[in-house]
């Protein structure tokens, strides 16, 4: 700790800080426009000159470090005309136009021009005009407004690890630009838009909607993946128009994925179900409340309360509940006195019920020195945990992957190719070449060892804070539980932390409430098969949620089902096999809890009202309950419903499954839905859907497995474009798709 | 494509610098690649140019675009890269650029007729002791009157 003065203060600071930092602390104002908190320094704006005592010019706040007895002016003579200088510079070639100009209100520029420019320019020459390119459907730019803080390329360098903006030509022909004909690709390049000081980088589905002051801002939490990013929705007469990043540096730091930032959209489109609809006689109509809750009820009733058959009643719900919901609905299926209970509708074989648990805070992944990710692409499934990621491998981490197809990751990684059925192998053959216990591990010995299975294993041992990564590919291959046991012995055995990211949406949630078969319960796939005479489906929409969609359809539509479904948007699927369909609020317009895979809880509130008659969720399950005559479901607000959650949580690890190494390598097909449509919010957001991520929509396999398939590069397999490429191992078809799963079967 | 004998080149330069530094050898690669190009680059040689060095596509554009000795659409056989920095400018640069515009009947950015000589205007090229001062290809030339541009492009063949 060193002491400094500003502005006649004294102030402790660290020996080496950067002046910004500590007038940042202490709230005192240094204007700044290339300064970023969680970029690099590139001192280029000059915009934060400061008078330091002792040295001939004014310096830059934000690259000069404090030392010891430094005395500092932010506001004197001389760092006030420096200050202004600088300000004319930069408004020489900006354009004056700021009332047509999007970002007016919310400026940086502005905002600083008016506090600390002057208000005449000796500027009169011709301003430079540059031509936009175009660079996608999210962000709209205006490159005349550029002020070459740098910010969003650095932001690419930095933290998106793509590198796709640059400041082409030099002196008054510098212009920041994308190379590549697609523009700007990153997941994350929403950011870009939030680091741009200026009306340059703009959001452009929300192109001339609003001035920011016109907005109300709501804290809330990002429902999309497993971490639960901490947001701003911005609202305006009961709409959300935009949603902005907010801070933690537990979980998102400054930074959201693009998915979202740009949902939003989705829960203001025109297909959100307004009203309880009932269908009578074949026929749907809107009804009542009380209309369709007494249907329901009496659905229910008649088909398996009033013959005592609670275990006749099945609950099914996706990953986007929130805790509440799952919470309550389980709450009503045990006190009606049945265990038919499940949200993993997308799983293929739920027998073998895993225990993964993370054991790792998502702030220390960046500590790990070693990564080993196994069946995942993160860029792509849960971003921010990829940055994370990134941010380890940009401290030296060594990071491995064990994935069938090799991804574009945008850090260093030494990535291996393998075949599905033959990753367990390889996880034993790690395991028993890294091991530092020794557990009792038979099963391992005729496990094969590879260069790469020691290399890895070497790397394992040799590390002092391993971590490993556990991704959604596998999970529906054949081998998923011996993947999974192995991995937790691995872990074990190595001191190595987990990081269990195999789920999307509010997983963790759904886990946490126990929204899962209880003793003698049937699990998603059983309860589908065995047409039930009765369901509640929460949020379900088979086309997506449903590992088999055609199937779930069929079988739910038998005469001889009731089904209740919840929804918040319509859908044809759900209208051909439900009753009683209930419209429930979408995100943003119920208060609840999301589950992040740390097991974080973080709760967040309703930031609008939703749409006609829909109702949140957890209020709609509460009166159910009350018209059903159960007992303690008098909760008054979902907090309630939290508190009581948290009393029940702590579950232990059931016993590892007996682990198979499989011999021979059978064909396995690995469906990746695209990350733009795991949730009908999404599926309803226009700008995502035109991205490249939002139409990915291709079956991958190398030469040996298209010959074997007799298919080539213009066939189609499984109604999905073929790409014949080699970096898929063999005996492996992955297909990435934005498509309905009605027309998956092998 | 860069060819063989261009990326036997840029190996040389590559192996100058340490393992990780491949981006190091980017002024050199551009450089080799614009010559076997006529002497100028397009955007598909900037692409190749950045996959050869594992560079991001857009990293090699900023160092093709800032420095004044890549050309980015054909050039003559020589070209004369006029300076038009503070010094030149104040002694006269402007109105000399005009005078051998005229002269090889091509402006600034053009290809004479005949394909021999075509004009660019650059930044500082650190002479100014001796301004107005061009380079035509790999020479200086200082001290520039219109009498000695005549004499020098009477010389260009
Ligand atoms: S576009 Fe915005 S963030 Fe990027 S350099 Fe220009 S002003 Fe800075
Ligand atoms: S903020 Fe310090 S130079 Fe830009
Ligand atoms: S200004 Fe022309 S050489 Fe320096």
């Amino acid at each position: 700790m060193i002491e400094i003065e500003i502005d006649g203060k004294k102030i402790k600071a660290e020996q080496g800080e950067m002046l910004i930092s500590v007038t940042d602390r202490e709230g005192i104002s240094v204007p700044r426009f290339c300064y970023h908190k969680k970029l690099s320094v590139a001192a280029s704006c000059r915009m934060c000159l400061v008078d330091v005592e002792g040295a001939p010019k004014p310096q830059t706040a934000c690259s000069t470090p404090a030392a010891d007895g430094m005395k500092i002016h932010t506001n004197n003579e001389k760092a006030k005309a420096s200050q202004k200088a600088v300000m004319e510079f930069l408004l020489i070639n900006h354009p004056l136009d700021c009332p047509i100009c999007d970002q007016g209100g919310e400026c940086e520029l502005q905002d600083v021009a008016m506090s600390y420019g002057s208000d005449v320019s000796s500027f009169n020459e011709g301003k430079r005009i540059i031509n936009d390119k175009g660079i996608g459907p999210l962000i709209h730019t205006d490159m005349t407004r550029c002020i070459h803080c740098t910010r969003c390329v650095r932001f690419g360098q930095e933290v998106a690890g793509i590198m796709e903006m640059g400041g082409t030509g030099r002196g008054d022909a510098l212009k920041i630009e994308p190379f590549l004909e697609e523009g700007i690709t990153s997941e994350l390049s929403g950011n870009m838009i939030d680091v741009c000081p200026v009306g340059a980088l703009t959001s452009k589905p929300f192109r001339y909607e609003l001035r920011s002051w016109q907005m109300n801002a709501v804290k809330n939490i990002a429902r999309h993946d497993l971490l639960g990013s901490n947001i701003y929705s911005q609202t305006y007469k009961g709409k959300v128009k935009r949603v902005v990043a907010g801070d933690n540096d537990d979980v998102n730091e400054t930074w959201i994925s693009d998915r979202d930032r740009f949902s939003y959209e989705g829960i203001n489109s025109s297909n959100r179900l307004l009203s309880p609809r009932i269908k009578v006689e074949g026929q749907w109509q809107d009804a009542s409340w009380d209309v369709a809750l007494d249907f329901a009820i009496r659905g229910l009733r008649g088909n398996v309360l009033k013959n005592n058959q609670p275990n006749q009643l099945g609950a099914l719900a996706s990953s986007n509940a929130t805790l509440e919901e799952y919470f309550l609905l389980q709450k009503i299926m045990r006190e009606l006195g049945s265990e038919n209970i499940d949200f993993r509708l997308s799983e293929v074989n739920t027998k073998d019920q895993l225990n993964l648990n993370s054991n790792i805070k998502i702030a220390e992944i960046e500590k790990a020195d070693l990564v080993l990710i196994v069946g995942s692409n993160p860029r792509l499934e849960q971003p921010m945990i990829n940055h994370r990621i990134r941010k380890a491998s940009n401290n030296k981490a060594k990071v491995f992957s064990i994935n069938s197809k090799s991804f574009d990751f945008n850090y260093q990684i030494n990535q291996n190719l393998i075949s599905p059925s033959k990753v367990p192998n390889m996880l034993a053959s790690i395991l028993r070449e890294a091991k530092v216990k020794s557990s009792n591990l038979s099963s391992l010995t005729d496990a094969q060892n590879t260069d790469e299975t020691l290399e890895i294993a070497n790397a394992i041992k040799n590390s002092t804070n391993p971590l490993i990564v556990i991704g959604e590919h596998y999970k529906n291959t054949k081998n998923w539980s011996s993947i999974v046991s192995l991995i937790n012995l691995l872990a074990k055995d190595t001191d190595a932390g987990i990081l269990n990211i195999s789920g999307t949406g509010n997983y963790f949630g759904a886990i946490l409430a126990e929204f899962l078969p209880g003793e003698g319960g049937l699990d998603a796939n059983t309860m589908i098969d065995k047409q039930l005479p009765a369901y509640m489906l929460f949020d379900v929409y088979p086309s997506y949620d449903s590992h088999n969609a055609e199937n779930f359809v069929n079988s739910l539509k038998s005469e001889k089902s009731f089904v209740i479904s919840f929804n918040s948007f319509q859908d044809d699927l759900v209208e051909q096999y439900s009753n009683v369909i209930l419209p429930i609020a979408s995100f943003y317009e119920t208060s609840g809890s999301h589950v992040n895979c740390e097991n974080k809880i973080q709760s967040f509130a309703a930031a609008v009202k939703s749409p006609g008659e829909s109702k949140p969720g957890w209020k709609v399950l509460k009166v159910f309950a009350d018209l059903l005559e159960l007992q303690g479901f008098h909760y008054t607000d979902s907090t309630q419903v939290t508190n009581e959650v948290g009393f029940q949580s702590a579950k232990s690890n059931k016993a590892d499954k007996e682990i198979k190494i499989p011999k021979s390598n059978s064909l396995e097909v690995i469906w990746q839905s695209s990350p733009y449509i795991i949730d009908p919010v999404l599926r309803n957001a226009e700008a995502l859907q035109n991205t490249n991520i939002g139409k990915m929509n291709i079956a991958f396999m190398n030469s040996k497995t298209a010959k074997k398939l007799k298919l080539n590069d213009k066939s189609v397999y499984l109604n999905i474009p073929v790409s014949i490429t080699d970096d898929v191992s063999d005996s492996c078809v992955i297909i990435q798709t934005n498509q309905s799963t009605m027309k998956r079967s092998a | 494509m860069i060819s063989t004998a261009a990326k036997k080149e840029i190996d040389q330069w590559i192996k100058k610098y340490p393992e990780d530094w491949k981006s190091s050898a980017v002024m050199q690669a551009l450089k080799i690649v614009q010559k076997e190009n006529n002497n100028f680059l397009t955007e598909e040689l900037i692409n190749d140019v950045a996959s050869y060095l594992d560079m991001p596509p857009i990293a090699v554009a900023e160092v093709a675009t800032f420095y004044e000795n890549f050309n980015h659409k054909p050039v003559g056989k020589h070209v004369i890269r006029f300076c038009h920095t503070i010094s030149c400018m104040l002694n006269g640069a402007d109105d000399l650029i005009k005078y051998t515009e005229k002269k090889i009947g091509a402006k600034v950015g053009e290809v004479s007729k005949d394909g021999l000589v075509s004009i660019k205007k650059v930044e500082c090229l650190g002479a100014c002791r001796h301004a107005p001062m061009f380079q035509i290809d790999d020479k200086y030339y200082e001290d520039l009157t219109k009498e000695k541009i005549d004499l020098i492009l009477e010389d260009l063949k």
